[in-house]
């Protein structure tokens, strides 16, 4: 037998985790690769959770969308990645942090991944413009993106931070920290 | 055109399109992995059927419970689809089911239906036990 089979430590560290992660409200914390069967496993156990706690409708959906929205852009978007090739077939692995929770009364969702500095502007003038619309502007953007012809750099339809801002009622905030010469940092909290 | 039938799963809705009777129905959750891959065939098979009726009644229903931004797009533009068809003289009907306490369902369905010109549109309310 080498090493040591009982290490206090094992305990310790991850109760350490789990405390910090409690006192700051948060009940389901993800922080990995992130692939389309992890965005359904803890989307579905984020809606029961709330169902057992008797959330109203609006608000269990209103997360559970969010939370679809903001991890499906991380496994579009992260430029932290790794993949293997599979046949014929790519496996794509985004990094990404996701925690969703509660604090006095009212649910959060916040996500994070890296992106790339030379994004960065783009993506926080994107932002800014959905922030400043109030709930006739943000619809009318939202048509009018769903309309419009879908940008070659998106998988999807570029219109998930105007569903995130139509479903979070006490809005959203975001913010970037600069990594190194390549990297950024980009983090979302959306308020229910 | 033979039918296209789909059953639903947990992440993409039930499809059901009769061509013959002009009856199309989509219903459940929508947000699929890939939303092309999911409806691009059998969309462009529908705007295809479509493209060749100018006369008769067809009726499209909606039965949503959530679908994401990406499904969204592919909405708006099956909306464009069906008022299309009405505008070419078929009397299209479109119906938008969804449950009495999901007033977001509600909001969304009268949206997309801002836009319609020619076909009609009708919510209807499904009443939750």
């Amino acid at each position: 037998m080498t090493g040591q089979t009982v290490n206090g430590m094992v305990a310790s560290e991850l109760s350490s985790l789990r405390s910090t992660m409690q006192d700051k409200g948060v009940m389901f914390c993800f922080s990995g690769f992130m692939t389309e069967s992890i965005l359904t496993g803890i989307a579905s156990a984020v809606r029961q959770k709330l169902e057992v706690e008797d959330a109203d409708r609006k608000t269990v959906m209103g997360l559970f969308s969010i939370f679809v929205e903001l991890v499906q852009n991380v496994i579009r978007y992260s430029a932290e990645k790794d993949g293997v090739e599979e046949g014929d077939k790519l496996i794509d692995l985004r990094y990404g942090v996701i925690t969703v929770g509660r604090r006095d009364d009212s649910y959060f969702v916040s996500c994070g991944n890296m992106i790339s500095n030379k994004d960065v502007d783009r993506l926080s003038t994107g932002l800014q413009k959905i922030l400043e619309l109030d709930r006739d502007g943000l619809k009318a953007l939202y048509k009018e993106v769903l309309k419009g012809p879908t940008p070659e750099t998106s998988k999807g339809a570029g219109v998930g931070f105007i569903e995130i801002a139509r479903r979070a009622p006490n809005g959203f905030e975001y913010g970037f920290e600069k990594v190194d010469d390549e990297r950024t940092f980009f983090a979302v909290r959306a308020h229910l | 055109m033979d039918p296209i039938k789909i059953e639903a799963s947990e992440r993409s809705p039930e499809i059901d399109f009769d061509f013959a009777a002009n009856r199309y129905v989509v219903r459940g959750e929508s947000y699929p992995e890939d939303v092309s891959a999911f409806y691009g065939d059998v969309l462009d098979k529908l705007e295809e059927h479509l493209d060749g009726v100018s006369d008769g009644d067809v009726e499209f229903t909606f039965e949503l419970i959530y679908f994401n931004s990406s499904t969204a797009k592919v909405l708006m533009s099956l909306f464009e689809t069906l008022d299309e068809c009405a505008e070419n003289g078929a009397t299209v009907k479109v119906i938008w089911k969804y449950d009495e306490d999901d007033d977001n369902m509600l909001e969304l369905g009268e949206e997309f239906a801002e836009d319609l010109e020619h076909a009609s549109f009708e919510l209807k309310e499904i009443p939750v036990e």
